[in-house]
């Protein structure tokens, strides 16, 4: 079971409170932490898993961090990309959860 | 006789008639109106409407108990045909009825149909009904009662229709017009305009794909600043990027410092302290305790007061950054020197017109003896006593002057060769007057430079530049500006036989000794640089690995072969400048780099994948 997540095409993210965001492997990579998480040599539990535990992130930012991860392999290699809507309530939470996952 | 009679029977008839008159003014009536005369010199009765009305009510009376209305509608008909005759009555319903059917046929009635079905009103006498009676709406300059308010108004053009079909007065058209227009204006789409674009170009930004999360976070952040109250645990990298954009904006005001002031950082960086005053100022030293960077730019306010109240704080500064900080005079910087003087690691002054006088820079040398980076620019009383005086900081590494007042070939000497053998950075503005023995002394007294700047210099030749490069024992250089070095005497317009400034042999020199390290290059306005030498430093299979940024503006050599090549040995190049280079034309830029200048410049701007 083990060695099928490595290699599975979609990977878990969890957030503090218990959502769970089923996401290609591709995208989530965008972020170097999560990157890093999942990279199969560590041998660390989340890449054995393809469950990523982010307990400090909450499930409302995490969605929005799920749909830039989306929104940017969307737009990879494009020029003129329109930037993303992200409500002025949630950006100072989601910057601190950008500047955490290295993306 | 009989004449006579006639005559009076005439007179008589006259007196009887005028007496009859007479006896109809005497009779007593209740006042009428002007208009009922009126009427009645038109052989109208106002007594003969009222009568009218009167039994026409009496037969509604009759009719409403006879036959009970079963719908308002209906009830709304029976008012309108009070006054027709049973017969007129039949006519009208025939008329409408063939009217309904027609409407139910047309398009419009499909399209309401089709709107309203699933509604609970979507009966069909109702919807045509409701045609019948827009089209039957009063005209521009008619009065009409408003649908929300009741009140009456003139109907113009302008009216808009109420959300039950019938009109509305101006007062509430607008207040109904703002409720659309909100939703609207937020709903503008992305700007993708050529403007940004050639905006970032000029910046050197060709990245393709999405911004970072967190770049597109500040950004968001910056635009709601004034709604943030305060930005909890900021990383320092984040607060010094959300300074940057906030300085661009000219937004960093009292206010939006507060957001900045934690004392848990040790440093500051403001960008744009212009609108900052001396509370302000105090304020970031009061609040920061473990201060040991300090960065303030367009300090224009910043004054002596400040100064005193710096030093009375006893901080721990090891990093100053002042600039434009015209406020403060020569005995406080002194008083500042003395002070911060031994504890200070890197001091950066700059546009300072007012004060820091050479006294004072001998002052700074005397106590700022652990400095190993010092910047100087656009100071107007720095002289040569200055320079004289800076040979002394032996712990210098990095070293920026860029001076106003000419000052002697010798003193500069005399530095670079004191200072020359720690330094990694050299950069020297404003030496117009330096000669090769500058260069010589360079090559033969530093070792460990990294960046190299001499920019704007006159005397220097190529054959100086040339001999600089060779077998010199320092390693490959990373960032070297030789821009600007050529002679510009106007009576001597192709320049002199020798080469002045930066020409063929120095360049082929300096890509020879840093073609393996340089990454920025340049070399713009070097006038008597060779198609040939360039022909030869990026000719096939030479690589300059680390280039990132190349300036060949003025060039008028370059064309687009040259360009080609150019981007061929430099396969990590994100930034070329390349203004005034007529001869480029229709060069093929990747993807991913920034080709700036250019005589069309959007045109020339193809972008194709890396071959």
């Amino acid at each position: 079971m083990a060695s099928s997540a490595t290699d599975s095409e979609f990977v878990t993210l969890v957030s503090g409170d218990g959502f769970e965001f089923v996401l290609p492997r591709s995208a989530a990579c965008v972020s170097g932490t999560i990157r890093r998480m999942l990279e199969p040599s560590s041998k660390f539990a989340e890449a054995l898993t393809g469950r990523c535990i982010l307990e400090n992130i909450s499930g409302i930012v995490l969605e929005k961090v799920c749909e830039y991860f989306c929104y940017n392999e969307k737009n990879k290699n494009q020029s003129n990309v329109p930037d993303m809507e992200i409500p002025p309530e949630l950006c100072l939470e989601l910057l601190m959860a950008a500047d955490y996952l290295d993306t | 006789m009989s004449n006579s009679a006639g005559v009076t029977a005439t007179l008589l008839s006259g007196v009887l008639q005028r007496a009859n008159r007479r006896q109809t003014r005497n009779q007593i009536r209740g006042p009428h109106s002007a208009l009922t005369d009126f009427l009645a010199s038109n052989n109208i009765s106002a007594a003969q409407i009222r009568e009218d009305y009167r039994r026409r009510l009496e037969e509604a009376e009759h009719q409403g108990a006879s036959e009970e209305p079963s719908e308002p509608a209906e009830n709304d008909e029976a008012e309108q045909s009070l006054d027709e005759s049973s017969e007129q009555r039949k006519n009208r319903k025939r008329k409408e009825a063939a009217n309904l059917a027609k409407i139910k046929q047309s398009k419009e009635f499909a399209r309401r149909k089709a709107r309203r079905i699933g509604e609970p009103d979507d009966d069909d006498n109702r919807i045509a009904r409701e045609i019948i009676y827009q089209r039957s709406r009063p005209m521009p300059g008619q009065l009409e009662n408003c649908e929300t308010c009741s009140k009456r108004f003139t109907v113009t053009p302008y009216s808009k229709t109420g959300p039950n079909g019938g009109l509305l007065c101006t007062k509430c058209s607008r207040s109904l017009e703002d409720d659309g227009k909100k939703p609207k204006a937020k709903k503008r789409g992305p700007r993708t305009g050529r403007r940004q674009n050639q905006s970032n170009l000029l910046d050197g930004i060709a990245q393709q794909g999405a911004l970072s999360l967190a770049e597109m976070c500040t950004k968001k952040v910056a635009d709601n600043i004034n709604d943030i109250e305060e930005f909890g645990d900021l990383p320092s990298p984040l607060l010094h990027r959300l300074s940057q954009i906030l300085s661009k904006r000219r937004a960093l005001t009292s206010r939006t410092l507060n957001l900045f002031l934690r004392p848990d950082l040790d440093s500051i960086n403001i960008y744009d302290s212009a609108k900052l005053e001396t509370n302000d100022f105090q304020k970031i030293f009061a609040f920061m305790p473990t201060l040991t960077n300090v960065n303030l730019r367009f300090a224009g306010q910043l004054k002596n007061t400040v100064i005193e109240y710096l030093l009375g704080r006893d901080l721990r500064l090891k990093y100053l950054q002042l600039d434009a900080a015209n406020l403060v005079s020569d005995s406080h910087w002194r008083r500042l020197f003395e002070k911060l003087g031994p504890q200070l690691e890197a001091l950066k002054l700059s546009n300072l017109d007012f004060s820091l006088d050479d006294e004072t820079v001998e002052v700074l040398c005397r106590n700022c003896t652990e400095l190993r980076r010092l910047k100087l620019k656009q100071c107007w009383k720095v002289g040569h006593i200055s320079l004289q005086a800076l040979s002394s900081l032996t712990s210098l590494e990095h070293l920026s002057l860029d001076l106003v007042q000419e000052t002697s070939n010798d003193s500069l000497i005399k530095v670079v060769s004191t200072v020359g053998p720690r330094l990694h950075t050299l950069s020297l503005e404003g030496f117009p007057n330096a000669d090769n023995c500058l260069l010589e002394t360079i090559h033969d007294k530093c070792r460990s430079l990294s960046k190299l700047r001499l920019s704007g210099n006159v005397v220097c030749t190529d054959e100086g530049f040339a001999k600089l490069f060779t077998g010199w024992p320092n390693p490959p250089l990373e960032y070297v500006d030789f821009s600007s070095t050529r002679d510009v005497e106007n009576s001597n317009l192709d320049g002199s036989r020798d080469a002045i400034g930066l020409a063929s042999e120095g360049l082929i020199a300096l890509m020879d000794h840093s073609g393996s390290a340089i990454q920025k290059l340049n070399i713009s306005s070097c006038r008597h640089v060779s198609r040939a030498a360039f022909e030869e430093i990026f000719s096939d299979g030479k690589v300059y690995p680390n280039m990132k940024e190349l300036d060949v503006s003025f060039h008028t050599v370059m064309d687009d072969y040259l360009i080609s090549r150019i981007l061929q040995c430099c396969p990590v190049i994100k930034k070329l400048v390349a203004f005034a280079c007529f001869n480029v034309r229709d060069v093929r830029i990747p993807v991913g780099v920034a080709m700036i200048g250019g005589l069309k410049a959007q045109d020339t701007i193809v972008t194709e994948g890396r071959s």
